[in-house]
């Protein structure tokens, strides 16, 4: 199957500074693709070349096997809600009403329902609307556009915890009823870490991990106990991370383990625990913050 | 072109600055006209250039077509092609109508001789002041030559920001000086003189239609690379 989006050897240079490097990356049609990532990592750039929005300096982007800037056969199948959309003076029913002569699947109903979920006014102008309220005028429009990708860049700037669950949970309930391709950016990684199929971690414009959810998730484990005994079952592996306090250690060694390893370290007493896509990222980039932490 | 409608209708979403406001600044500035000349009458009739401030509306207008609306434009799955041509058919439109209305006004100004106080408002002496028609015509393409100036303005700061602004009103100056300077160098002033004089009011329109399709060009060529 062709990919829904595919990149290769793109860069961005925005005077000397480069905002992505080199990067390559296909995305299948049907899943759900976490884009993650520190802030300034690259991420808005690639969503925004990818809606067309932002040209590429070197390399190639292939949205439905076609170039996407300028081409509306490729937009008009696409919903692109950035973080911080800016909307003119409108009310939010304006907003509702002009996205549903644009996207040729538009769900009325559904963006009726939504607003009804999100508690927003559609009579309130939209610069009048909280920031989070805000966001969530772009998450019903994302979300009500069943757009065939659909591309979520921090769409949930200000929506406290709640609000953010509700998206969630009706991202993965429409996604059941109308599978599509959803690229999502973000960095509260562990909140959305159940719903991704696909991982791809960009840092400093380049792109350090590209891998099934599932894959990512087993490859590096977390040992603690007795300082001597944890020592001893990681010796001979590869160490990422390294914690120590009075006689207990915690150390953190790349993954998998197999039965025998898992079976020793219950004989040693010893709890093992999987690393969760958010401090793989951490590690996965460069580990500068976890350094300060333990040091 | 459906597209097109479409993205004219976006922009009529925001109906007070588009409808309600270009009228409603025409309104104050013909009635403050108004007042003056009822009290100050002179017997040659009064000339004013209250007129213009429709036009300058409409270019602010344009402007804002291309700056405080884009990103949510571009966010609807449009090329900036689309965007930018939806927008010229929202002008060429609401051009259309406004002009006839600009030619009704006129019509009632005649008819009152001037509102009963010798006021010239909605006739300008030779571009604006022959028969039904041709005002129509010259008000249609003034409308839109000044809205796609605008929408210009509007691209060139949403590509380049202030410094752009300021280099692109900077060229405009240097254009028309290097004009000026080749028209005194070479003693042309007399022939450029004659060449106004003669011209003849249709004439002009046509001269100020293909002044607004070069803004067209230009402002076709700029959104090209425009970023959001």
């Amino acid at each position: 199957m062709t990919p829904v989006i595919s990149a290769t050897a793109l860069g961005r240079r925005y005077r000397d500074q480069a905002a992505l490097e080199d990067v390559s990356l296909a995305v299948e049609p049907g899943t759900v693709t976490g884009l993650l990532g520190r802030n300034g990592a690259g991420k808005t750039t690639l969503m925004r070349i990818v809606a067309g929005q932002e040209f590429p300096t070197s390399g190639t982007i292939r949205v439905f096997g076609e170039a996407p800037a300028e081409n509306e056969a490729v937009l008009r199948r696409m919903v692109f809600v950035r973080e911080e959309q800016s909307y003119p003076d409108f009310r939010v029913s304006n907003a509702i009403e002009v996205a549903s002569w644009f996207y040729p699947n538009w769900d009325r109903e559904l963006a009726q329902q939504l607003l009804a979920d999100f508690d927003i006014p559609p009579q309130r102008r939209i610069r009048k609307l909280s920031r989070g309220m805000r966001s969530a005028v772009g998450i019903v429009i994302g979300l009500a556009a069943r757009a065939e990708l659909t591309v979520f860049d921090e769409p949930y700037a200000g929506l406290d915890a709640v609000a953010r669950q509700l998206f969630y949970d009706r991202l993965l309930a429409d996604f059941a009823e109308h599978p599509r391709t959803v690229v999502l950016s973000t960095h509260l990684i562990d909140e959305v870490a159940d719903l991704l199929e696909h991982v791809v971690m960009l840092d400093s414009g380049r792109v350090v991990l590209d891998a099934p959810a599932d894959d990512v998730r087993g490859t590096a484990m977390t040992v603690s106990g007795p300082a001597t005994a944890v020592e001893e079952f990681v010796a001979g592996r590869a160490v990422w991370h390294r914690q120590r306090l009075g006689a207990r250690a915690s150390v953190t060694v790349a993954g998998p383990l197999d039965f025998a390893a898992q079976a020793r370290a219950r004989a040693l007493h010893l709890s093992l625990e999987p690393l969760s896509l958010q401090q793989l990222l951490v590690h996965a980039s460069g580990n500068s913050a976890d350094e300060k932490v333990s040091a | 072109m459906k597209t097109l409608v479409n993205v004219a209708r976006y922009h009529l979403v925001d109906r007070t600055s588009y409808v309600w406001l270009p009228w409603a600044i025409l309104a104050v500035s013909f009635l403050v006209n108004l007042c003056i000349t009822s009290v100050l009458p002179s017997p040659q009739g009064d000339y004013t250039g209250g007129l213009v401030t429709i036009y300058i509306f409409l270019l602010i207008c344009g402007a804002l077509s291309m700056t405080r609306a884009l990103p949510f434009g571009l966010m609807l799955g449009l090329s900036r092609r689309s965007y930018y041509l939806g927008t010229a058919l929202l002008i060429v439109a609401l051009g259309v109508v406004y002009g006839l209305a600009l030619t009704v006004l006129q019509a009632v100004e005649r008819a009152t001789g001037g509102w009963g106080t010798g006021l010239h408002f909605f006739r300008v002496p030779w571009i604006m002041d022959g028969p039904w028609y041709q005002t129509w015509l010259t008000s249609f393409v003034l409308l839109v030559l000044f809205f796609l100036y605008g929408m210009w303005y509007g691209l060139v700061y949403r590509r380049w920001n202030v410094v752009g602004l300021v280099a692109f009103v900077a060229a405009q100056v240097l254009a028309a000086l290097v004009v000026i300077v080749a028209v005194s160098t070479t003693n042309n002033w007399a022939a450029t003189g004659h060449f106004f004089t003669t011209l003849t009011a249709p004439a002009l329109t046509g001269v100020l239609a293909a002044v607004a399709a070069a803004m067209g060009l230009g402002g076709l060529t700029t959104i090209r690379r425009v970023t959001v």
